[in-house]
Parts: C-alpha cells; structure tokens; sequence
C-alpha cells in the first residue's frame, strides 16, 4: 500500500489561536449548561408545550452526521473502494466525535443530567420497551463498536477492520433508524408518528454526513496543504446526488400520506402555519432543491465551488429538516376535545430563542471541533503530504 | 384488586376550577405565576379547558376537566426508559421522583398534556402548603415529594389517601377520595372501583352515555365523562 497515514503538524500561531477560541467556546457552553441545571430549565427556550428543545435538535442532528460518515467509511473498508481511501479515516474519527457530541447534547437535555447514567443500566433498570432505552443500547454499542473500528484502522489490520466494518455499517444504520424510531412511533403526535421515519432519518443521515465530510475534507485538506482528488470529490458528489433524490422521495411520501386524516390538521398546519418558512425554505429549499440544481447543472457539478456550496446548503438544511420536526411536532395543539379549544390549553407553542439554549450547542459544536484537531493532531488521519520527501512520523522528528 | 377510576359528569361542572386548586394544596404543587402559564410553564396536575363549537349566536362552550386519565395502555409506562412512571396493581399511573431522569418522552408520548416539566427550582413561598414544606429526606413520592427542577409531574389520584383510607378501613369512594372530587361544589365528580359492579361509578357508567377523550388512540383511559 502506498498510501501513507501521518499527523497533523499542528504548530502554527492559526493552529494554538483556533484550539484556544474552541477551549472558550466549550467553557462558556459549560458555564451555560451548569446555569440550567442550578437555576432549572427555565432559562432554556422549552416548555409544557414544546419538551424538547436545541439540545434534541442538534443531539438527532449529530447522531445523523456521525451514522452517515460511518456508513461512508465502509466504502473503504468493507466495499474496497481504493479511491476513497485518503478520508476514510477521517471519516470514521469523524463519526466518533460526532456521536460523543451527540451524547453530550443528550445529558445536557435531561432534566437530571447526573441520573445519565440511568440510561445505560440495560435491562436493570431500564424499561426495554422504550424506544430511548433501545437506543441506549444503540448508541453505547456504536460508540464502542467505532473507536474498535478506528483502532483496527489504526493498526493496519485489514481483515480484522473489514469484519468490524460490516458490524459498524449495520449497527450505524440501526442507530439513526432508531433515532427516527423514538419520533415515528409516537402515536400521540401526528407529525412524528409514521413508519417511514427511521428510513427518512437514515436517508438524512447519510445525505449530511456525506456533506459534512466533503466539507471537512475539503477543508482539512486545503488548510494542511495536502492534495486530494477531484474525480474523488465529484464522484462523492454524484453519490451525493443520489441521495438527496433518496431523501426527497421520501419526505415527499411522508409529508404526501400525511396531507390524508387524521394527519391533516398538523400537517397543513406545518406546511402554512408559524413554522412553514423554516421547512419551505430550509428543509425543502436548502436541502433539496438548492443542492440539486447545483449538482445537475453542467457547469457547477464540475466546479469544486458548485460541490461545497451545495454541501453547505445541506449542512443548513439538514439542520432545518431536523428543527422543523422536534419543534412544530410537538407544538401543534392536541385535540383534547372536538371543538375549538380555548385559550393557553388550545395554543399553539411557541419557541423562543433562549442565550443559555444557543451558548449550551455552540459549546458542544466547540467541543467536538476540539476533539477533532487534537485527534488530527495526535492520531495518523491524514494522507501523506506527497510533496514533501519526509518521513510520515514527521510530527514527533521535526 | 380494586380498578381506581373516574366519572366526570359534564352536565354538572360549572368549571370553577375547584378541583384545580384543590389539587394544588393537597399535592403542595407550586402556585406558579401569570408569565409562567403565558409561557405554558406552570405545573398543572389537573386542568379544565373549554371547548366550544359554533358560531354566535349558536354557540356552544363545554368544560372539561382533565386530571391524569390512568390509561390502561399508557404511552407514556411504555415510553419511559428509566421505569420512573410504572402501573400499580390497581391501576394508577405513578411518577417516581428519583427514578426520573426528566428526558421528557412521556410528555411528547402523551396524548393528553396531563403532564407538567419542573422548570424551576421553586421557592418555598411558592409552595400552597407553607405548615407542610417539602420533606427533602424522605425520597419516596410522599410525604411531600423530594420536589426537584429538572422531573416530570402528573396526577396520581391522590393514591396516598386512597393507601391510608384502606390501611384505616374506610370505604374508597364514599368516605375517601381525591381531593379534586371532595373539593368539587357541584358534586360533578366521582371515584370509585370500575370493576365493581355495586360502586357508584359503575351505577352512574351504566346509567348515562359515556365518552372517554381520544378513545382513537386506544389508551384506555379510566376517567370516563357523562354527557350533557
């Protein structure tokens, strides 16, 4: 194998300045997440109405982003894909940050973050008919299961990584569709509740993670001067493609089967009410329509700059799509009763944006970009910078 | 084993919120404010809503006071991983204080918004009862729960007079009940076993149309309501 494996040099004044920013950032998102647990959650943007605020949002966001770029790695690793080769460990180390940010987000969401533990007493103490006790067990095991997959990619030992692979792809896909399972099977909340929605999740999932990783790659390459492939980024960004059409097809299904009773109500109310901007313009727009007109047309499927501004608009919209679920779903008034039901009781909720709520997620985000560059760092994660007649082991022999 | 449930006779409620209030002093739930029911952050363990169908002139407002419904299938036993809100054997739906790590499921799973977030550490003034604060070395949920910010709330039918009322020997129903249903002036509530046959409850059940709210969803909740 050619291919060689090295650190990132990480000494630069950019380097220490941007670890330094993210270490603030991470601290005044934990000064804000110990202010919710001391003063309660009523400096968070949540209520009654609406249980499930940021935290969630960006949690099912995150877990999306990291069972994507699982899933991507396998190209490499199980389907022996040589192109994709150069970020394929970035993408599982990736995946691992992810989901530890995922789980962050998670504790930071509960009530009582210090009975997190209560989580993971699997059937202990744990009712395991709950679909977040399930979960419990997803997520633990996948964040097990990918620092495994990481170490076998680390030591070199391909039969070992390929057979662990296979076990990851399948246990990532079981994680977001269990994620989607927590929404679709609550029967009480019309916009959750749908069958398609582990696949739409999985569909999402591997739509942004795909797009987060060609941004990160890209990124990552450009600042650290390595080289990478063209043909590699477009023949993601074909893939890519795929996958939104994936995506919309069945969102669209979803959205359509919902448009019939008793579904009707929340659903025109999501599609016209409070909340329609953020799927019309986010979800639907910057997610669907915008990345494929970028990657169909001629020219800006053939540009570096057509690919990133289309992985960007997934990026946001992705982040819409997950908004406009956790929030108008639960904010639409429950029919209590037929008949309108008046005052606070028959209001739709509202969400408002809470600092605490906002610092708290720029924290996590922080955090993982922390993790991120100190794994960079010290981990053998990038490609081999080809120009250079050094030895890979550069970082420790200056 | 008694099955605990409820008749609320519509015809009767004049929506005074008796029950409401009375529910607040005996479970000691904080008072709350006005921006915290503006803000739907206020504990609520019973509620009554109006409901209203028509134009005026032909209009028509029906009040309906909703405590916890019990379920006999309940989604949110079902959806709560931490096994903080469990069945008893005769059919009430608790909220364990120290088992709830307050991951919300149960509010988003339930169909009935009985359920209220502790939002705040709440200070003692706010509590109704000031002669019975809240008793922080017992854990269990009574005397006064170990009430904490950060746990779900609900209704439990007053279970801790209906557990003294048998250890003393009284008649559940008759001689001791909810506190929402002794509170209630105009006599529009009542508790009993469902599964016996002699129980007022059950006379009343058998004697007028009833409706449960929801009942598509078959939760099977055990507070029946007579139409007007």
């Amino acid at each position: 194998m050619s291919l060689t494996f090295t650190t990132l040099e990480g000494r630069s004044r950019g380097f220490y300045l941007f670890v330094a920013t993210l270490v603030v950032l991470s601290l005044i998102g934990f000064i804000s997440f110990a202010m919710s647990y001391i003063e309660g959650h009523k400096i968070l943007g949540t209520s009654n109405v609406i249980p499930w605020g940021m935290p969630i949002i960006i949690s099912i966001y995150l877990i999306g982003l990291s069972a994507g770029s699982l899933i991507l790695s396998s190209l490499t690793y199980v389907f022996q894909k040589e192109e994709y080769r150069p970020i394929a460990r970035m993408a599982v180390y990736m995946a691992i940050v992810l989901i530890l940010g995922a789980m962050i987000g998670i504790a930071l969401d509960l009530g009582r973050p210090d009975k997190t533990w209560r989580l993971f007493m699997f059937f202990v103490l744990n009712n395991m008919r709950s679909m977040f006790a399930i979960n419990g067990i997803l997520y633990g095991g996948y964040f097990a299961i990918s620092l495994a997959y990481l170490a076998f990619i680390l030591a070199e030992k391909p039969t070992a990584t390929r057979a662990i692979g296979i076990l990851a792809i399948v246990w990532a896909s079981l994680v977001h569709m269990g994620t989607g399972a927590i929404f679709g099977f609550i029967a009480a909340r019309p916009i959750f509740y749908s069958p398609i929605k582990p696949f739409e999740f999985l569909a999402a999932a591997m739509v942004s993670g795909l797009a987060l990783l060609l941004i990160t790659v890209m990124f990552v390459f450009k600042v650290a001067q390595r080289k990478f492939d063209k043909n590699m980024v477009f023949s993601l960004s074909r893939l890519l493609l795929a996958l939104v059409i994936v995506l919309l097809v069945i969102v669209s299904v979803d959205k359509v089967t919902h448009l019939y009773s008793p579904h009707r109500d929340p659903t025109l109310w999501l599609l016209t009410g409070p909340f329609s901007w953020v799927f019309w313009g986010l979800q639907v727009g910057c997610a669907y329509i915008l990345p494929l007109l970028l990657l169909l047309h001629p020219r800006s499927r053939k540009s570096i700059k057509g690919v990133l501004a289309a992985t960007f608009s997934i990026i946001i919209g992705i982040f819409g799509e997950r908004f406009v679920l956790v929030i108008p779903g639960t904010a639409h008034p429950l029919p209590f009763y037929p008949g309108k039901i008046e005052g606070v009781w028959g209001k739709a909720g509202s969400f408002s944006f809470a600092p605490a709520e906002f610092l708290m997620c720029l924290g996590i985000f922080a955090l993982m970009g922390l993790f991120f560059l100190l794994g960079l760092k010290y981990l053998e994660l990038l490609p081999g910078d080809e120009s250079s007649e050094q030895i890979p082991v550069v970082a420790k022999n200056p | 084993m008694p099955r605990w449930g409820m008749v609320i006779d519509l015809d009767k409620c004049t929506g005074c919120q008796a029950c409401t209030v009375a529910c607040k002093v005996e479970n000691n739930v904080p008072h709350g404010s006005p921006e915290e029911q503006t803000s739907r952050r206020e504990i609520y363990w019973n509620k009554v809503i109006a409901a209203t169908r028509g134009r005026y002139p032909r209009v028509k407002t029906e009040l309906i006071p909703m405590p916890c419904m019990h379920c006999d299938n309940a989604p949110c036993v079902t959806v709560c991983p931490a096994i903080a809100t469990y069945r008893r054997a005769d059919g009430i739906i608790m909220q364990n204080f120290r088992r709830c790590i307050g991951c919300k499921y149960c509010m988003v799973a339930c169909p009935y918004g009985v359920r209220s977030f502790n939002f705040k550490e709440q200070e003692s003034k706010e509590y109704q009862r000031q002669d019975r604060p809240p008793d922080r070395t017992v854990w269990g949920p009574w005397p006064f729960p170990t009430r904490t910010h950060g746990v779900v709330e609900k209704c439990t039918f007053c279970f801790h007079l209906i557990d003294q009322g048998i250890k003393e020997g009284k008649r559940i129903g008759e001689e001791v009940v909810p506190a929402c249903v002794e509170a209630c002036p105009a006599n529009a509530r009542f508790f009993g076993d469902l599964d016996d046959t002699r129980s007022q409850v059950s006379r009343l059940l058998s004697s007028r149309g009833s409706i449960r709210l929801r009942e598509e969803l078959v939760t099977k909740p055990k507070v029946y309501y007579l139409l007007q």
